[in-house]
C-alpha cells in the first residue's frame, strides 16, 4: 500500500503560538481518515498547514505528499499535484465567475501534467453532471464564486470543485458544519462518490454525525496539537457518547 | 498667455502637468491618416475620425445636419450658454479648456432635435509628438427635449508618439433627454492626455458618463456636471488602471442645483508597479436641492509596492432633507481570496490578475454599447495580465 500522506512529528506555530506539537499520521491510498477533536485542538491549523496558507510557521517535523516534500511546494503546486482543501469558510470572490474558476483550475492542473486544455463543451457537460449530483442549480455556474451563497450552498460548491478536480487527497475541514441533515447527505454522497483505491480523504470534523454518512477507515482524536488516540470507526461513536475529556485528559 | 494650473492649486494636487507645459502649444499640423489601426466600427453608430483635432474627411460617413464640424468661433456662438459664467468662474480649472478654445481648429458639433434618437462614435487620434504641437479635440453636444443620444468618445494615439492631447467636451441635455456617454482613453503609454468636460443636465434628463482610462504616461480629467433641473440624474463611473509609471488623475465635481436630483458615482482604480491614481469626487448640494440623493463609492486597489492612490469624496451640503452616502477605500489584494484561488491550483500571476479584474469589472461593465464594452474588457484584462492568460474569463456560459 502506498503512502499518500506521511506526517511525522509535525509542529507549527500561528500568531506566535504553538498549535501543532509533534503530530504524526500516515494516510494510505484508498483510505478515509477522520480527525476529530475539541475546539482549539489544532484541526483547522492542520488543514491550512497542509494546503500551505501563509501565516503558519512550520517549526518541526516533515510531511511527505505522494513521496514529495510537501513544504518544498507552493500552495498552487500542491493543488496541481492532487491536494484539495475543502474550506470550513469558503471565500466569496465577487466578479470571478464560478465556472471560470473551475475551468482555470482544471486547466492549470492539466498544464502541469502536460495535457492539453479541456474541451469547453465536454467540460460543461462534466460540470453539469456533477452539479446534478450535488443538487445545485445551474444558475450557480454564472454567479461569482460563492457570492451570496448560503452556508450550505458554499459547502456544496466546495464539494463540486472537489469532484471536478478529482484530487488524490481531499482534506475537508468541517465540511459538515452549518449543514442541515438533507444537505449533509448530499455532501456525503459527493464525497463517497470520490472514494477510490487510488485516493484518500482526510475528514476534519467536530461531530460524529458526518461519519454516519461517510464511514471512515480510521479515526484520530487531536488534542493539544497531537494525535491523542487512534482507532476504527467505533472510536467516533464512543466519542459521541463519552465526549472528548476522557481522551484529552489522558493525552 | 493662459497660465496652466500647478500642483499648488486646490483641485490639481495630483496631476502631472509637465508634459503639457513642455508640449508645443500650437495645434499639431494637419495630418493624413496615421498608421494607427482603427478599432472595428460599432454597430449602428455613425463614426467620425479626427486626427490631431481635425476631421479626417475621407473617413467621415456623416452627412447630416445635426452633426457638423464647425469653426471654433461659430461653435462658441452657438453654445454661448454652455460655459456659463457660473461654471467658468472656476478660473484655473478651466485654463486647459480655454487653451483648447484658443488653439483648436475644429469643433464636433452635435445638436439633436426634440425626440431624436442617435448613435455617434467619435475617434480622436493624436498622430505626432508633442514637440510638433498639441492635439485639441473639441466636442459640443446638445441633446434636445426628450431626445436620446448614445455617444462614444475614444482617444487613441499613433504608435509610441509622445503625443500631447488637450480635449474639451461640452454637454447640454434639455429636459427629458438621455445621453449615454462612453469615453475610452487608450493613448500610447508615452503620450499624455488631458480633458475638461462640462455638462448641464436639464429637468428629468439623465446623463450616464462611463469613462475608462488606460493609456498615457499621465492623464487628467476635469469634470463639472451641473444637475440644473428638477429630477436631473447623473451616473458617473470611472475605471482606471495605472501601470508602471502612469499617473491618472480625475477631478469630478457634481453640483445638485435643483430639487430631487440624483448622483450615482463609482470609481474603481488599480495601481500596479509605481502607478499613481487620484480621484477627487466633489459633490455640492445647493440650498434649493432638497430631496436630492447622492451616492459615491470610490475604491482603489494597489498591487505594486510603489503604487499610490488618493481617492477622496468631498461633500458640500447647504440644505437638509438630502441623502448623501459616500465611501472610499484603498486596499491591497485580499490574501484570503488569493489563497483560495492558489489552493485550487491557479498560477499566482493568474490569480492576481483575476482578483484585479474582479475588482474593476463593476466599473468597466457599464460601458455601452456591448461591442465597445467587450473591446474595453479585453483591453483592461490585457493591462492586468501581461503574463497571465485570462482567456475565457469574459465568456459567459
Amino acid at each position: 500500500m502506498s503512502n499518500l500522506l506521511k506526517i511525522e512529528n509535525l509542529s507549527a506555530k500561528v500568531g506566535g503560538k504553538d498549535v501543532l506539537k509533534g503530530l504524526s499520521l500516515t494516510l494510505n491510498a484508498g483510505e478515509v481518515h477522520a480527525i476529530m477533536g475539541p475546539n482549539g485542538s489544532g484541526k483547522s491549523t492542520l488543514s491550512y498547514v497542509l494546503a500551505g496558507r501563509p501565516g503558519y510557521e512550520i517549526t518541526g517535523g516533515t510531511v511527505e505528499f505522494m513521496g514529495r516534500d510537501l513544504f518544498a511546494m507552493a500552495p498552487e503546486e500542491r493543488a496541481r499535484a492532487g491536494m484539495f482543501l475543502g474550506f470550513q469558510y469558503p471565500v466569496e470572490i465577487p466578479g470571478v465567475n464560478n465556472v471560470y474558476l473551475l475551468k482555470a483550475a482544471v486547466n492549470a492542473k492539466r498544464k502541469a501534467t502536460g495535457q492539453p486544455e479541456v474541451d469547453a463543451y465536454e467540460f460543461l457537460q462534466l460540470v453539469r453532471a456533477k452539479m446534478k449530483l450535488m443538487q445545485m442549480d445551474e444558475s450557480f455556474l454564472s454567479r461569482g464564486v460563492n457570492e451570496g451563497f448560503s452556508g450550505g450552498e458554499k459547502k456544496r460548491n466546495e464539494i463540486l470543485q472537489m469532484l471536478v478536480l478529482e484530487p488524490a487527497l481531499a482534506v475537508l475541514d468541517e465540511t459538515d458544519s452549518g449543514l442541515d441533515i438533507d444537505a449533509l447527505k448530499v455532501v456525503a454522497r459527493g464525497v463517497n462518490s470520490l472514494r477510490a483505491p487510488d485516493r484518500g480523504v482526510l475528514l476534519i470534523t467536530h461531530y460524529q454525525r458526518l461519519l454516519d454518512h461517510i464511514v471512515p477507515d480510521h479515526v484520530h482524536v487531536l488534542a493539544r496539537g497531537r494525535i491523542a488516540k487512534s482507532g476504527g470507526k467505533e472510536l467516533a461513536q464512543e466519542l459521541e457518547k463519552r465526549g472528548y475529556d476522557w481522551v484529552t485528559e489522558a493525552a | 498667455m493662459i497660465a496652466l494650473p500647478t500642483n499648488r492649486d486646490e483641485n490639481w494636487r495630483y496631476a502631472n502637468l509637465r508634459p503639457l507645459a513642455k508640449a508645443r502649444v500650437e495645434a499639431a499640423a494637419p495630418a493624413t491618416l496615421p498608421a494607427v489601426e482603427l478599432p472595428p466600427p460599432l454597430p449602428g453608430h455613425e463614426r467620425l475620425v479626427f486626427v490631431d483635432g481635425r476631421l479626417l474627411r475621407s473617413a467621415a460617413n456623416a452627412a447630416r445636419t445635426d452633426v457638423r464640424v464647425l469653426d471654433p468661433r461659430a461653435a462658441g456662438e452657438a453654445f454661448a450658454a454652455l460655459l456659463d459664467s457660473e461654471i467658468a468662474a472656476h478660473g484655473v480649472d478651466f485654463a486647459l479648456a480655454r487653451i483648447n478654445a484658443a488653439r483648436g481648429e475644429e469643433v464636433l458639433h452635435i445638436e439633436l432635435p426634440e425626440n431624436a434618437d442617435s448613435k455617434i462614435e467619435a475617434v480622436f487620434i493624436a498622430s505626432t509628438g508633442a514637440a510638433n504641437g498639441t492635439s485639441y479635440p473639441r466636442v459640443q453636444v446638445h441633446v434636445g427635449r426628450s431626445a436620446r443620444l448614445c455617444f462614444v468618445e475614444r482617444h487613441l494615439s499613433e504608435g509610441t508618439a509622445e503625443a500631447a492631447v488637450n480635449a474639451a467636451v461640452d454637454v447640454a441635455l434639455a429636459p427629458g433627454a438621455v445621453m449615454e456617454h462612453s469615453r475610452v482613453q487608450r493613448v500610447a503609454d508615452a503620450a499624455s492626455c488631458f480633458d475638461t468636460l462640462v455638462a448641464h443636465i436639464g429637468e428629468s434628463a439623465r446623463y450616464a458618463l462611463k469613462t475608462v482610462v488606460l493609456g498615457g504616461q499621465t492623464s487628467r480629467s476635469t469634470m463639472f456636471i451641473k444637475l440644473a433641473g428638477r429630477g436631473a440624474r447623473c451616473e458617473l463611473s470611472a475605471a482606471c488602471v495605472a501601470n508602471g509609471i502612469q499617473t491618472h488623475d480625475i477631478f469630478a465635481e457634481i453640483e445638485h442645483a435643483a430639487p430631487e436630483t440624483v448622483t450615482r458615482e463609482l470609481f474603481r482604480g488599480i495601481g500596479t508597479g509605481r502607478g499613481k491614481l487620484a480621484f477627487n469626487g466633489k459633490i455640492i448640494v445647493r440650498e434649493n436641492a432638497h430631496e436630492s440623493d447622492s451616492e459615491q463609492s470610490l475604491k482603489s486597489l494597489l498591487t505594486g509596492s510603489g503604487a499610490e492612490a488618493a481617492a477622496r469624496p468631498q461633500l458640500e451640503i447647504y440644505t437638509d432633507r438630502v441623502r448623501a452616502a459616500h465611501g472610499a477605500t484603498t486596499g491591497k489584494l485580499d490574501e484570503q481570496m488569493l489563497f483560495y484561488l492558489l489552493s485550487r491550483g491557479i498560477e499566482r500571476q493568474t490569480a492576481q490578475a483575476l482578483l484585479q479584474w474582479a475588482f474593476i469589472e463593476d466599473a468597466v461593465s457599464r460601458v455601452t454599447p456591448a461591442a465597445l464594452r467587450e473591446d474595453v474588457e479585453r483591453a483592461v484584462v490585457k493591462r492586468l495580465s501581461a503574463v497571465a492568460s485570462l482567456d475565457g474569463l469574459l465568456v459567459q456560459p
